[in-house]
């Protein structure tokens, strides 16, 4: 369960990203944060990540103050949560594998686990035949699935997905919301979707949190795109 | 940290340094560069201290005494020399002595030897020479031998002046003893800027390649890897930079050395600059790596901890 209570980010009274948000993510929940740019979807995933810190207000991962964690106790919460960016994000110098392992090394796997989980991943994303590719050899859709897979690959307990198909065309975009449904109907992982993306949170018809100027404006079940 | 995760630090230190082919060679030659001033400070320093070594031996004065001085009295007179805490080493000449070195030294020039056997009496004065711990301390010594209470037994030329050879020498002793305390001094000096600079060059090296992979560092951050698991690849690279270069830099001062040594012997008597370093071989090699290892190793440590703040 992930709880966001009265958060709030101000970087100066000018520019407020977020103001007193609070919302409730159940476990097994596909949930769309949307918005129009600007509208506080990506500071509200770096709090959850504690990658930036609230002004006030605090962001729960089950009973942990995430923005309170030490700085070895971080990377343990942050193993937990597997997270996709609009700009993919991969280690340029690994290979599509590499990149992926990396996530289960970080973590202290044995190469067993290793050898087993990951071409497991690969396969689920359909890139078994571009393991040992580097990023740069990859189309913008496959450095995306990779990133998918590197987020799923430890079995997280939330997948965090920030405008994933931000840079994608239509058909690696659906390609992409299809793999991220199948992640929460396989394992019951809860996936965030951040995006402002209309006909992607159309056809998914699940929970939808609306934000608009750092404020929740809408919180629906099987929510449609409005603004 | 356990053993596999030691074992990946390692591994992928050495991938990421193949990885980054370019950024790596240019971080190894900008460091050798670094390494090598050090090492030519250090070479520096070695030899300048053997050249004013071997100046500071070439600096002795002498007593010369009366041809009816006894013997006892100037043995008596070099013990006492040499209780003295400035004095190095007193070596006694006898007459005998003296003529002996004469001779051996004009062998074949008959004419002087032939000037010698008309004189049939042995024309050399005993002597004591003595040499002192430190250059400036010959004004001293040289007192002491005036007031000692065998300074009657002393030879004196026409103006009554004692033959004592500092007294002859005794600005060109002190220009030199001066000349040798400041080109020391500079010396170290000298060493130091140098080797603030070379530290200071291969510290932005170091830190300008892993500038290049600040982005990596947040998103290994964001991916759960914990900081030692980031930062020790790291460290690895750094290192790696820091022996090839160390070790580069020792394999082109080889022939450096060699060849400057040819070139240079002769502006500083005969001392060889290529002599040292083969001498020094082990000492400068161990000194170069250790510096190329804690240079690479801390220049890299300084860095990714710049960018390890997410």
């Amino acid at each position: 369960m992930i709880y966001f209570d009265k958060v709030s980010k101000i970087y100066s009274p000018t520019s407020i990203a977020l103001e007193d948000v609070s919302f409730t993510i159940k476990p097994s929940e596909f949930i769309s944060i949307v918005g129009p740019s600007g509208a506080g979807k990506s500071t509200l995933l770096k709090m959850l990540l504690a990658e930036e810190h609230p002004t006030s207000g605090t962001v729960f991962f089950e009973s942990h103050d995430v923005n309170k964690m030490t700085r070895t106790e971080l990377p343990k919460i942050r193993r937990r949560m597997g997270v996709v960016f609009q700009d993919y994000r991969l280690l340029p110098h690994k290979t599509a594998y590499e990149n992926i392992a990396f996530a289960l090394e970080a973590g202290g796997a044995s190469e067993e686990d290793i050898e087993r989980d990951v071409p497991q991943v690969l396969d689920i994303v359909g890139l078994t035949d571009k393991s040992w590719h580097f990023p740069g050899q990859l189309s913008g859709g496959e450095k995306q699935r990779v990133a998918i897979a590197r987020a799923i690959v430890s079995k997280p307990d939330v997948v965090i997905a920030d405008e994933p198909t931000g840079n994608l065309d239509p058909t690696n975009t659906h390609d992409i919301i299809n793999l991220l449904q199948k992640i929460n109907d396989m394992n019951n992982t809860i996936v965030i979707l951040a995006t402002h993306d209309k006909e992607v949170i159309n056809s998914l018809r699940r929970r939808v949190v609306t934000l608009d100027k750092g404020k929740v404006v809408r919180d629906e079940e099987k929510g449609k795109y409005v603004l | 940290m356990d053993q596999i995760t030691f074992k990946r630090v390692f591994k992928w230190g050495f991938i990421n340094f193949f990885r980054n082919g370019v950024v790596s060679v240019a971080t190894v030659l900008v460091m050798s560069l670094s390494i090598f001033m050090i090492g030519v400070v250090v070479m520096g320093s070695i030899f300048l201290n053997g050249v004013i070594t071997s100046l500071e031996e070439k600096v002795d004065i002498s007593v010369y005494f009366k041809q009816d001085a006894a013997e006892s009295d100037i043995l008596s007179m070099q013990k006492s020399l040499e209780g003295l805490p400035e004095v190095k080493d007193v070596k006694y000449v006898s007459r005998d002595d003296a003529l002996k070195i004469f001779t051996l030294r004009h062998q074949g020039d008959t004419v002087v030897l032939q000037s010698l056997q008309v004189v049939e009496d042995n024309p050399f004065s005993a002597s004591l020479e003595v040499r002192a711990k430190d250059t400036s301390k010959y004004e001293a010594i040289s007192k002491f031998l005036e007031n000692s209470p065998q300074a009657p037994l002393i030879a004196t030329d026409e103006s009554g002046q004692k033959k004592i050879t500092f007294r002859q020498n005794q600005a060109a002793i002190e220009k030199l003893a001066s000349i040798l305390s400041t080109a020391r001094l500079m010396g170290f000096v000298a060493s130091l800027i140098l080797a603030l600079i070379a530290i200071l060059v291969a510290y932005t090296t170091v830190r300008l390649a892993i500038y290049n992979s600040k982005e990596e560092i947040s998103v290994m951050q964001l991916v759960g890897a914990s900081h030692a698991f980031i930062r020790g690849p790291f460290l690895v690279e750094g290192v790696m930079y820091g022996l090839l270069s160390s070790i580069f830099t020792i394999a082109i001062f080889y022939p450096i050395f060699w060849w400057t040594g040819k070139k240079t012997a002769s502006i500083f008597g005969g001392l060889n600059v290529f002599s040292y370093f083969t001498a020094n071989i082990l000492e400068i090699s161990l000194i170069l790596i250790t510096t190329g290892f804690i240079l690479g190793l801390l220049s890299s440590a300084f860095a990714v901890r710049k960018y390890l703040r997410v």
